[in-house]
């Protein structure tokens, strides 16, 4: 039983991980705390129920049209609502996240209705059993992908010059203008980023489960995992979301399915108690 | 401040004006007709009233029953109605809240009244309202959903009109212990936590006990995505079979995760999850360990009268694809329902004498849709009489395992 919850814990955790990279490549880049990440990974979903289920088209097809729109979107909203807002308060930025959450559901429901829908992908299903334990092909397709994304994001952000310079308008907004960065351009990339990442965590979920707009709860777990890992640290997001897969499959399988919202919040307490920076967070300090 | 002098002219026409008014209040409230508006019955037409989620998580198998409902009505309507008079059916979006659900039933009760009502599709707002509707005047003749709350004792305002969890259980459980030859069987329940749930997962636990096994529980949400858990609870006790309450996402997203994992343990949902949509989300490999107890035969499943009838009309409403859905089949027996109780109304049509015509008990008759229907004094149970369906994917059909007259057994 504990290997097979550790195993559900590391599959899932690694999907988590990989949405809550998507919202600390925002937050890092635009210092936005975007409430519609999970919505984000609702849209991937259906990005991908459209190219796959409706339009019918090629898998590899599809999954290319599906990042595309992901990429689309993400740049739409940082042009249309996160850029004029430049300057603003950060509870007003942090409405317009909540409000375009509500409205991408909505959305949603009028174009798709509101019945979940089956995403049917060529993608390896079965399973490996090893003893007691039971590996399902998608899960560790789900966990594999994953990290080969997070590796390739991390990769980029460390060795192409397009990701130095997004992580030196991260780190020195001003200072990136002076040197003639576009700041805009980075906080577009910034999103279309953070969009995709959302968009390839949603068409997992969206595969492993059922596509409806109730994924958007799941895709919210990125909150507190980018939280306990660390609002700004994009290996924190990772191991955030690792452990938020871990805690969510221990609490429902040792203690009660309804335990995990109270395990995991729980935790995010103590966090913000005795480390509010986060587990691999940078501690803030200022001269008193 | 100055009165207003209404002059010598209007007090010499006033007694006219008021026997004018008079005579135009009483041709307008019916009375002259004979229409009773406070019960929703008027000369031309009556109200019948529907209270059920036409939006949000439940509406996929709530809506498609309204429609059923909807369409038998028309179908009667087209063939004279009942009396002389049109049945109107007022729908009511409940939105799987129990707040909606009493808004709407006390505007069905007294704004816009009708004869009665049918649906409450939530159970949470049958324990909510069960006393309400025990007392009050309006009956609910066709419920979507048996709970214990509204249906205990039995009450001459109330008559079930969808199977029984009960009956469900016990047919159930029944069919899977003889199929798979079971002694002692272990079985599970996978339910959404909802009042409803809770009665199910009871029953299943009281059938399993009659063949001396065990049972246990797991529940999720109704609007749950991951049902990872459950699945793992399922590993570790492997039951011989496991029994599935709630909405077509919840069977979906059970069969679909276990077959994830390689767990090919049969399992068999509650009536509503016997759609077209679950077997095809499951596909054939998973849907071939699913089936579904029902008291009510889909569409194009026989070539009874009753069958044959509703998918015709259905084709012509434009609902053909829904003839199949067990949902639509609930809910034009329901409309069967409320036809017969409508026509054991002898004079003057109103909600008291509706319930007194019925009180005495009457048979409904749904021509092969279901086993007849029969409500007495003391039983409103509603159809008691369940069988086996699986899927033909070949046939993209469903397939009926023996007859209803084959599960009494289990039942009785």
């Amino acid at each position: 039983m504990f290997a097979q919850v550790l195993f559900s814990g590391f599959a899932l955790g690694s999907i988590y991980g990989l949405v809550a990279l998507g919202f600390a490549v925002v937050f890092k880049a635009t210092q936005v705390f975007n409430f519609a990440q999970g919505a984000l990974a609702v849209c991937g979903a259906y990005f991908a129920v459209t190219a796959i289920s409706i339009l019918g088209l090629p898998f590899p097809l599809a999954i290319l049209a599906m990042l595309a729109a992901s990429a689309l979107l993400g740049v739409i909203i940082h042009m249309t609502l996160i850029q004029p807002l430049s300057g603003r308060s950060m509870l007003a930025i942090i409405m317009v996240t909540i409000a375009l959450s509500i409205v991408i559901r909505a959305v949603i429901e009028i174009i798709y209705g509101p019945q979940g829908r089956v995403l049917s992908t060529p993608l390896p299903t079965g399973v490996f059993i090893v003893g007691d334990l039971r590996m399902p092909k998608l899960h560790l397709t789900a966990a594999a992908t994953s990290w080969v994304c997070m590796a390739a994001f991390g990769a980029f952000f460390r060795f192409t010059r397009v990701g130095l310079l997004m992580r030196a308008t991260a780190d020195r907004h001003e200072a990136a203008m002076a040197a003639g960065v576009n700041v805009n351009l980075m906080n577009r990339l910034a999103w279309a980023i953070g969009s995709v990442l959302a968009g390839i965590g949603g068409l997992f979920l969206g595969q492993l489960q059922i596509v409806s707009t109730e994924l958007e709860t799941i895709g919210l777990l990125a909150l507190p995992a980018v939280v306990i890992g660390g609002l700004q640290s994009i290996p924190g997001a990772i191991v955030g979301g690792l452990l938020v897969g871990m805690i969510e499959q221990f609490s429902s399988s040792y203690i009660s399915p309804k335990s995990t919202d109270i395990a995991i919040y729980g935790f995010l307490l103590l966090i913000l108690l005795f480390r509010p920076w986060g587990l691999l967070g940078d501690q803030e300090t200022g001269r008193v | 401040m100055k009165a207003y002098n209404f002059g010598s002219g209007f007090r010499a026409h006033m007694p006219k004006a008021i026997a004018a008014a008079l005579v135009l209040g009483m041709a307008t409230s019916g009375a002259l007709a004979g229409d009773a508006p406070k019960d929703g019955v008027y000369a031309d037409h009556i109200d019948w009233g529907v209270i059920m989620d036409l939006s949000g998580p439940t509406s996929s198998s709530q809506g498609v029953w309204t429609k059923g409902l909807q369409d038998y009505m028309a179908m009667l309507n087209e063939n004279g109605g009942v009396g002389g008079r049109t049945v109107n059916v007022l729908a009511e979006d409940g939105r799987f809240n129990a707040a909606n659900d009493k808004i709407a039933f006390d505007k069905l009760v007294s704004q816009t009244p009708v004869i009665a009502l049918s649906g409450f599709g939530t159970s949470a707002t049958q324990v909510a309202l069960a006393s309400e509707i025990r007392d009050g005047a309006v009956p609910v003749i066709g419920t979507y959903t048996p709970t214990k709350a509204l249906s205990e004792p039995t009450s001459k305002m109330v008559y079930n009109g969808f199977c029984g969890y009960k009956q469900m259980a016990d047919a159930g459980v029944g069919y899977m212990v003889e199929k798979l030859g079971l002694k002692n069987p272990k079985v599970m329940t996978v339910a959404i936590e909802t009042a409803g749930g809770k009665d199910y997962a009871d029953y299943v636990a009281a059938a399993v006990a009659k063949y001396g096994g065990t049972a246990s529980s797991t529940t999720m949400k109704i609007a749950a995505v991951d049902v990872t858990p459950q699945v793992q609870q399922i590993l570790a006790e492997k039951p011989d079979f496991i029994t599935i309450y709630g909405i077509e996402n919840t069977a979906i997203l059970t069969m679909k995760t276990m077959q994830q994992y390689g767990l090919d343990t049969p399992g068999f949902g509650i009536t509503y999850l016997g759609t077209k949509s679950v077997y095809n989300a499951l596909g054939a490999e998973a849907g071939g360990n699913y089936s579904f107890i029902s008291c009510f035969t889909p569409g194009g499943a026989d070539e009874s009268d009753g069958n044959k009838a509703m998918v015709s009309f259905a084709d012509k409403a434009g609902h053909g694809d829904l003839a199949s859905n067990i949902n639509y089949v609930a809910g034009w027996v329901a409309g069967m329902t409320a036809e017969t109780a409508l026509k054991k109304v002898d004079g003057d049509l109103t909600r008291a004498s509706l319930v007194s015509a019925i009180e005495g008990g009457f048979t409904v008759d749904p021509e092969g849709l279901a086993a007849p229907i029969v409500y007495t004094p003391e039983d409103h149970t509603g159809p008691q009489v369940l069988k086996m369906f699986g899927y033909d994917y070949a046939k993209e059909t469903f397939v009926s395992y023996g007859d209803y007259a084959d599960y009494e057994k289990y039942t009785k």
